[in-house]
């Protein structure tokens, strides 16, 4: 019991404090690959402590929607990554919500944000949210299908019991699994405005989403924010690796040989990712807005085939 | 299969009352904004939360409950109808095999659309800058009326942290109908709700919110030990070149535009005209959208057809002569006493 809270405390810890190098991480690769040299490793802490040494400045339209949506994105975000197990299973508040209860807490954080876009009462905020909202009503289906087909294999929507099921021997090669990994990378770069949904690095252009949402936000208000950007980013890649690549996830109750393992596990697994993701990025070209449906209705009908073959294959 | 089926019943009666709380909830809220605004017309509105900050507060958690987003009520009967979904594989008929997978695919994707619509709903009226002079002129509503929405709110709360309690007053109910019922919630540890098996799924609200709480407090409190805690208030940033009036601003019509254009040109036959003046021609461009509702225009149109097509035709019986009724009148009879005996 006492263990599985300083499992669960350090994870929360763990979660907080790679994910800002996950993203600076991610930053570097690309740029190396496009022969730049890039900024160090560190930048997103500093950018970071920047934010939150800087005055917030609020416009004379904001309501109190928008600023205490910070701090509920980062709360929510923050919960939903605690509720995957990175290096370890039996995390101490695992049984209170499942995968389908992380997707709802990204939509609660997700929902905020869209509104606080909307408060100012700009254009910029406006095309933000709405462009949000579309996409959203695309990827959290397809999120959702995921989780079912997962669900359905594993007979459990825990991501613990999941994690668990998967490193056993009755797992196997299946088609369903396949096509909800496609879905499942899909989702995750819409979701994190990677390229080719969105892309993270500009600010002015017609084709942003996330950041034209937030563009009104400053100073400690806008670290949250990017705080919370870089959870999800590692909530997203922490998910793929607890689902799709469960070596090495320290069950509980094993010494603390096995969590340090698992940790070292875990943070290659978070570098294999995000190199994955820099070279995705790089290699392929931003799409335009309204072709995103294609690309996230694309991943919504992976997600209902491989929930589907399960629903047909499975005899009673 | 009895639990499964004692599991989607409760999840649908536990649904049925959720909605009871936070649709009335809502139609207070779009009540108080008529009544304070006069205004039924979303466009008209805005920024209607500095006017009536309670009324606000009690429309954005009635939409986040409808939204089925935690720690509130919706989101519970979703997971539980999603619970049960899960189970279905397991049915012996074909049929439902290939229909349920769908309608939980079609479910998720209406969760998300509702999100949608009232980030729109609500983005739209009660936030961003006031649109018409009646918007910029609103009160805040009776004490009444408010303390009823902000009960209606508690209730979303409270059925969403604490389900255990709600699912274990519709026991009797699957029991009577399914001859099952799930098993007694509020004894379990830590008030988690567990529909069928604690390695299968459980979901514990209070947990969630106590911890969503306790996040966002420690995120304060860091914040405002670490942080600076200067704030200023300036104009809107806007990229450079805000521009004060509130036409500017999102419309419902262009929230939706991006979700009209990826969905409606499907299920609403959408189609989107621009009448551009030719160069030279001062007169504004205009753009027009036309959407058809295909259930209406191919289910009900017909039948109200063919219904006034019908009273067209009979309404000349009503302008009959004493003479002429009498006939009608006897005609019916015998007609009548024909069927009957041809009946028998």
């Amino acid at each position: 019991m006492i263990l599985d809270l300083l499992v669960q405390l350090g994870e929360m810890m763990v979660v907080l404090l790679f994910a800002p190098l996950l993203t600076g991480y991610v930053r570097k690769v690309k740029a190396h690959l496009v022969g730049r040299r890039g900024p160090p490793l560190l930048q997103s802490y500093r950018d970071l402590l920047r934010l939150l040494r800087k005055e917030v400045v609020l416009a004379h339209s904001a309501s109190w929607v928008f600023r205490i949506t910070p701090y509920i994105v980062f709360a929510a975000t923050w919960v939903a990554a605690a509720l995957v197990p990175t290096f370890a299973t039996g995390l101490f508040v695992s049984y209170a919500a499942d995968m389908i209860a992380i997707v709802a807490l990204l939509g609660s954080a997700r929902f905020m944000l869209a509104l606080a876009g909307l408060d100012v009462g700009t254009s910029f905020g406006g095309i933000g949210s709405s462009r949000e909202m579309m996409i959203a009503s695309l990827a959290e289906p397809a999120m959702l299908m995921v989780v079912f087909t997962v669900a359905l294999l594993a007979g459990s929507t825990q991501l613990s019991s999941i994690a668990v099921f998967m490193q056993g021997p009755d797992v196997g090669l299946r088609v369903s699994l396949a096509l909800a990994l496609i879905a499942l990378v899909m989702v995750a770069i819409a979701e994190n405005a990677r390229i080719p949904v969105d892309n993270p690095a500009t600010h002015l252009e017609l084709t942003m989403v996330h950041e034209a949402m937030i563009l009104e936000y400053s100073g400690r208000h806008l670290a949250m924010i990017e705080l919370a950007s870089s959870v999800k980013l590692l909530l997203y890649v922490s998910v793929i690796g607890c689902v799709f690549a469960p070596w090495g996830i320290a069950v509980s109750g094993q010494g603390l040989a096995a969590y340090l393992a698992g940790l070292a596990v875990y943070l290659v697994k978070l570098a294999v990712g995000g190199f994955l993701l820099a070279v995705f990025e790089t290699a392929i070209a931003k799409m335009r807005v309204f072709r995103v449906s294609d690309f996230l209705g694309a991943a919504l009908m992976l997600g209902v085939l491989a929930t589907l073959l399960l629903f047909v294959s499975r005899v009673a | 299969m009895m639990g499964a089926a004692a599991l989607a019943l409760t999840a649908a009666l536990f649904h049925v009352f959720n909605h009871a709380l936070f649709k009335s909830l809502l139609f207070f809220g779009a009540g108080a904004v008529l009544g304070s605004t006069g205004e039924r017309d979303m466009e008209r509105l805005g920024g209607l939360i500095h006017r009536m900050p309670r009324t606000a507060l009690a429309f954005l958690i009635g939409s986040a409950a409808i939204s089925a987003l935690p720690p509130f009520n919706g989101f519970v009967s979703e997971w539980l109808t999603f619970q049960a979904i899960l189970l279905s594989p397991a049915l012996p008929q074909w049929l439902l095999k290939f229909l349920v997978p769908a309608v939980g695919a079609l479910l998720a994707l209406s969760a998300a659309l509702a999100a949608a619509c009232f980030v729109k709903a609500f983005g739209i009226t009660f936030l961003g800058r006031p649109r018409t002079t009646l918007a910029r002129e609103a009160v805040e509503t009776d004490r009444w009326s408010l303390a009823a929405m902000l009960a209606f709110a508690a209730l979303c709360l409270l059925a969403g942290i604490l389900p255990g309690y709600f699912i274990d007053a519709l026991a009797p109910v699957t029991q009577a109908l399914t001859g099952a019922s799930l098993p007694r919630q509020e004894q379990l540890d830590w008030l988690t709700i567990v529909p069928i098996a604690q390695s299968r799924s459980s979901y514990n609200g209070l947990l969630l919110f106590f911890f969503i709480v306790l996040s966002a407090g420690i995120g304060a409190e860091v914040i405002h030990r670490f942080a600076s805690a200067s704030s200023r208030r300036s104009a809107a940033w806007d990229c450079g070149f805000p521009d004060p009036s509130p036409a500017t601003q999102y419309t419902a019509g262009s929230f939706s535009q991006p979700i009209r254009r990826v969905f409606g040109s499907v299920v609403f036959r959408a189609s989107e005209e621009v009448h551009l003046p030719p160069p030279g021609d001062a007169r504004p461009a205009r753009l027009q959208v036309r959407l058809r509702d295909v259930p209406w225009d191919t289910l009900y149109l017909p039948v109200a057809r063919l219904v006034g097509f019908a009273a067209d035709r009979l309404n000349r019986l009503q302008f009959l002569t004493i003479r002429g009724y009498l006939t009608l009148v006897f005609g019916a009879l015998v007609a009548l006493l024909m069927v009957l005996t041809v009946w028998q």
